[in-house]
Order: structure tokens, then C-alpha cells, then sequence
């Protein structure tokens, strides 16, 4: 039963017999091929972990991480009561909760929209187009965006000088850059995250369709009673998933999007620790809270897969 | 054989919905327009913001100074690209980009491909384990600032090799390859054992030729990232300039467009003027910009819709998995 194949020009009975030593000896062709991954996650993920601990260390350059003295709790207490840092905790959620309440149901619709096309070319056609921007950078997405609504070259502000309207510095104002994250993130990710949807409703069985509408039901009453209960474990699973990401503001974004004017509502805790320990230089601060938001999301994320498994099994039945 | 079977509910699903156009057909069929009327709109709010960019790329950077221009280029010119690939900063960003695609693409695949392969072994000692030290760097990181000093540490800071090593990895691609690899019987490999043939050489002949579709989805995936970064560029690289990554040059660009269009914080504007020096009368920094832009955002159009079947069942893969 075990990599027989090699063995059975061999006695087969030893299998079972074999102690761990020679298991280990002979799969090392194996080891050899994870030793790489294991090398590199040793380097760019756990050495970087164990850096966490100068959350609790004031940081000095010349001593480095491990030689820095200890000054246990003292950044967490300085920012648990820091009014700064709580406001942006509240910004952070802030952009969370817009983000799932408009761009989570908006995938959902589109697959929805894309499912009852009949013409299949058009169908691959706006599927194709709408995967498009999920590709492009963040970067040029943004830089998009500035070209659309930038005060003095905007398109948005050259429609407006026509209608003899005053330009709008868009991008500086604070009550616009939710929308702005909101719709950007929309429009970047709405084809692609319509592809597991699509999976899910190309899984629904036909003859329920069938047998609905020979017992006289509309559209509507279709898509309500076959539709959507044959994609509910899907939108359960993503709707768990998206929670889990609470904390994780897509940084990448806000730091491209935010500009001076609007930092009061666009700060994230992600975009702060990089501005306290690289402009401000204060590692240590910096880390601390990088330290309480890893923990408070990898707790989220841990939860949210315990319970999505825990729906998937019962939906599956 | 997933498509085959989709084709087939489809076209039953048709012929039922013929049968109740019978019925309904009024009101079926203006729903089926407004929803394809609204698809239409969605397509062209996709593609317009490139078709603008296109445009002001070939038109006269003074003449779109004046505005009005929306559909196509009013003063064609050609004189944007012709600045763009004169400047050294921008065609030594696009060697740096390529160069690191490429190294990432066929090192990253090759590696996490091995990684995978060993980790479908269900008989490997200690696999759960190795797993587990593997899959808990996704939930939980270091994060920007020890990440940051010890690439200081191991001297990666303003040098080339931070746009290549970080990024070689990544569990979610080897998940997906390690799914596929689980479909492919282990019958074949055991007869190839049986044969004298090595790990090495089951790897490189049967399982990477059988796996073709999934490994262009993860070249894929591991492409376009390398390409799109720029954060690598802008933070770790902040000394060396000359060693910005495309998708990094347009970020400092972009940043400079907002402190130029804000008043608050002019300054800091010197940086630009060795990039804009000995611009021609056609060129703005705005216009070398959008043809700076559609270049970079090129190679990405021409390669992913011939991926698209490949990236769909691997999206597929990966999220059944999550």
C-alpha cells in the first residue's frame, strides 16, 4: 500500500515493518525537492516573524533585532491609547464594511446577469472583457482614475469646464474616498470574482429548471427558488472568507488612492505602521501594531475557515 | 470534460426556456435586452478608460492640454512613444520588469512545481507537518517593518535581487498545482519505478507534461504579479532609481502627478526633470505618461484571454481548496 512499487521486486512484507528512519531515507528524493521551499519560508517568512519580538524591544539600528533591550508592553500600551490609532481602526472597518456591502453582492449579480445570456459569443465576450482589469496593477488602475478625475487634466473636469462648472480637486475630498475604494475595487474585480459563481450555477441540475417551469413557474419565481438556493453555499463560503479579511484592507490600494487632504478618513492601520516605523522611524511602535493586527485577523480568518467548513459539511450532506 | 457537460445543461436549459417564450415572450424577451443592454454598458465602462488612454498616447500632448477629447486622437502623433522609448530611465525599467518576469515565471513554477509534487506523496514522513509550516505563513506574517529590517540584514535593501527572491513562492500556486497533481494516477509513475526511472525523471516526464494547463495558469499568475508590483520597487529600492521595475517608474510618476496637481505641497517636484528633459513641443509629462502606461499594460491584454480557459478551472482548483 505504501510506494509498493519500488518494493515489490523487493519482499513486499517489509512495508510494514520499516521503521520511520528508513520511511525517511527512502522518500528522500522528496525531501530534496521540498528543501528548497522549506529554506526559503525559513528565510522570508519565519526569520521576519521572529523580527515581530522588537514590538517589545526598544529598537536600536546598531544592536539590531536581537540585541535590543527589552521594554515589554510599552508600545501596546502607548497605542491602545492613542486616539490616532483608534481612529484608524475605525477607517480601516470603515472601508471593510463599504467594500463588502457594495463589491461582495456585485460579482453575485453579474454571474447572475452573464447565466441568462443565450448568445454564447457575447456572453465569452463580455466574460473576457471583464476579466481584463483584474490583471492590470493597481498602479495603473490608479493612474487611470487620476487621469479620469484629476483637477486640471480630468475628464470628469474637462466635461464640467464645457458646462462652464468649476474643476473639482476630486481625489482630495475626504467624503469621496470610500466611493472612490469602493468603486475602483469594483471595477477592477467584479468579471473575475463572477467566475466561481458561474462555476457554481453551471452545477445547478437543468431539470430543475425543467420541471419549475412545467409547474408554471416565472422567471422570478426561478430564480429564487432554483438559482439561488443552488449558489447559497457558494455566497455562504465567500460571504465567511470576505469577514475573515476584515483587517486586511488591500493597503496596495489606499496607499495609491489616498492624497494629504483626505489621511483624516483614508489612514488604515496597514498604511500607519508603514509611516510610523519608515517616515517616522520608530520600528518598534510600528511593530507592536503590526504584531496586535496580525493576531486579531489571523484569529478572524482561523474562525471563519472553522466555520465555513463546518457549512460546507452540512451542505453537503 | 467540466466544459462539455456545462455545454450540454446549457443547451437543455435553452430548449425549456423556448418552450416558456411561448408563454412570456413579451416580457422575456424585453428582460433578456435590458440585461444584455446592461452587460453592453458594463463592457464599455471595462475598456473605455484604456480606449481614452490609447488615444491621448497618440495625440499631441500640448493639443490635449485643450481638452475635448474623447473618442480619438485629434493631433495624431506618434512622438509620445518615440520620447518614451528615447528616455533611458523607462526602456532600462522595462529590462528590469521583463528580466525579473522571467526569472520569476520559470524559477517560480519550477520550484513551487517540485515543492507540490512532493507534497501529493501521502507516504512522505512528517507531511502533515511540513503542510501546516507551509500553510500557516498565509494566515499569519511578519508584516512590512521586521520584513523591512531584515532585508536590511541580508543586504537586499537597493539591490536587484529584492524584485526575485522574495516572490518565489507562493502557497496558494502550489496548492493548485498540487490539486492537479493528485488527478494524475499513481499507476503511471509506479510503472515508471518499475522501469529503473528516477523521482527527477517522473517529475520531468510525466508529471510536468501532463500538467501542462495548470502550470500555464500558475506562469500565469506568478507573470502578472511580478509584472504588476511596484510596492517591492518603491520601498526596498528606494536608492536605486536605476533599478525601478516599470510598474515602480509609474508610481513615482503618479505620485508626482498628485503633488503637482495639490497645492498644499508643491516642492519635490525636481525629481521628475531628469525624466521630462528635452521634451519636444508634442510631449507633456501627462502624454508620456498615458504611452509610459499603455505600454506597460500591453503585454497583459495580448496574453491572458488565451489563458482564460486554464485560469478558470484554476481559480476553481484553488478556492475548493481554501
Amino acid at each position: 500500500m505504501l510506494s509498493a512499487g519500488t518494493l515489490a521486486t523487493r519482499k513486499t512484507s517489509v512495508v510494514h515493518s520499516q521503521s520511520l528512519g528508513m520511511r525517511i531515507r527512502q522518500h528522500w528524493p522528496f525531501y530534496l525537492f521540498l528543501l528548497p521551499a522549506i529554506i526559503w519560508y525559513a528565510v522570508f517568512a519565519y526569520y521576519p516573524m521572529a523580527g515581530l519580538q522588537i514590538a517589545f524591544k526598544k529598537f536600536s539600528n546598531v544592536k539590531g533585532i536581537w540585541g535590543s533591550p527589552w521594554v515589554g508592553l510599552k508600545y501596546f500600551r502607548n497605542f491602545l491609547v492613542d486616539k490616532q490609532f483608534w481612529k484608524f481602526v475605525n477607517n480601516t472597518l470603515a472601508i471593510s464594511f463599504s467594500k463588502l456591502l457594495f463589491c461582495f453582492p456585485a460579482p453575485i449579480i453579474m454571474a447572475l446577469m452573464l447565466n441568462s445570456v443565450k448568445n454564447r459569443v457575447f456572453k465569452r465576450t463580455i466574460q473576457t472583457v471583464s476579466y481584463l482589469p483584474h490583471f492590470i496593477s493597481w498602479v495603473v488602475v490608479v493612474s487611470l482614475v487620476q487621469r479620469f478625475f484629476s483637477q486640471n487634466i480630468g475628464l470628469i473636469n474637462d466635461l464640467r469646464l464645457g458646462y462652464g462648472l468649476e474643476p473639482i480637486y476630486f481625489l482630495g475630498q475626504k467624503r469621496l474616498f470610500i466611493p472612490f475604494m469602493v468603486l475602483s475595487d469594483m471595477w477592477k474585480g467584479i468579471g473575475y470574482g463572477s467566475i466561481i459563481y458561474l462555476a457554481a450555477l453551471s452545477g445547478i441540475d437543468p431539470t430543475l429548471y425543467e420541471a419549475s417551469s412545467i409547474d408554471g413557474a416565472n422567471g422570478a419565481q426561478q430564480l429564487w427558488h432554483v438559482t439561488l438556493p443552488g449558489i447559497k453555499a457558494t455566497i455562504g463560503i465567500m460571504f465567511l472568507l470576505n469577514i475573515g479579511g476584515l483587517f486586511s484592507v488591500n493597503f496596495e490600494q489606499v496607499l495609491l488612492l489616498q492624497t494629504p487632504p483626505t489621511y483624516d478618513v483614508s489612514e488604515v492601520i496597514d498604511t500607519y505602521i508603514l509611516r510610523r516605523g519608515l517616515k517616522m522611524n520608530q520600528f518598534d511602535y510600528a511593530a507592536a501594531i503590526s504584531l496586535f493586527r496580525s493576531v486579531l485577523s489571523m484569529l478572524l480568518v482561523v474562525t471563519m475557515n472553522y466555520v465555513s467548513r463546518r457549512v460546507t459539511e452540512v451542505s453537503l450532506w | 470534460m467540466n466544459n462539455s457537460s456545462y455545454l450540454d445543461k446549457e443547451s437543455k436549459g435553452t430548449q425549456v426556456r423556448t418552450r416558456s417564450y411561448i408563454r412570456l415572450s413579451v416580457s422575456a424577451r424585453i428582460g433578456s435586452a435590458v440585461n444584455g443592454l446592461i452587460l453592453t454598458v458594463l463592457g464599455f465602462i471595462t475598456l473605455y478608460p484604456f480606449w481614452y488612454c490609447l488615444i491621448q498616447s497618440f495625440n499631441s500632448g500640448k493639443d490635449s492640454l485643450k481638452g475635448g477629447i474623447y473618442f480619438w486622437p485629434r493631433v495624431f502623433t506618434l512622438a509620445n512613444y518615440q520620447k518614451a522609448f528615447q528616455n533611458p530611465l523607462i526602456v532600462s525599467s522595462f529590462g528590469i520588469s521583463i528580466t525579473r518576469t522571467l526569472i520569476l515565471v520559470i524559477g517560480g513554477c519550477l520550484l513551487t512545481a517540485l515543492m507540490a509534487y512532493a507534497l501529493t506523496k501521502k507516504t512522505l514522513p512528517g507531511r502533515t507537518g511540513i503542510i501546516f509550516y507551509f500553510y500557516f505563513t498565509t494566515i499569519f506574517s511578519g508584516g512590512f517593518i521586521p520584513t523591512y529590517i531584515v532585508y536590511r540584514q541580508y543586504g537586499l535593501l537597493n539591490n536587484y535581487w529584492v524584485l526575485i527572491l522574495p516572490s518565489v513562492y507562493s502557497f496558494f500556486n502550489a496548492l493548485i498545482l498540487r490539486t492537479f497533481f493528485n488527478t494524475i494516477p499513481e499507476s503511471l509513475n509506479e510503472s515508471a519505478r518499475i522501469d529503473g526511472a528516477s523521482e527527477v525523471t517522473i517529475f520531468f516526464r510525466i508529471m510536468l507534461p501532463l500538467s501542462i494547463p495548470v502550470i500555464a495558469t500558475v506562469a500565469l499568475f506568478i507573470g502578472v504579479g511580478a509584472w504588476n508590483d511596484w510596492f517591492a520597487g518603491a520601498y526596498f529600492l528606494t536608492r536605486r532609481r536605476d533599478l525601478y521595475p516599470a510598474a515602480t517608474l509609474l508610481y513615482d510618476l503618479m505620485s508626482q502627478a498628485v503633488f503637482e496637481t495639490n497645492p498644499d505641497i508643491a516642492g519635490n517636484v525636481t525629481r521628475n526633470e531628469t525624466l521630462m528633459a528635452g521634451q519636444s513641443a508634442a510631449t507633456t509629462p501627462e502624454s508620456l505618461k498615458m504611452a509610459f502606461l499603455i505600454v506597460l499594460t500591453f503585454p497583459i491584454m495580448c496574453v491572458y484571454p488565451f489563458l482564460q480557459k486554464y485560469f478558470v478551472t484554476g481559480i476553481m482548483v484553488g478556492s475548493i481548496k481554501e
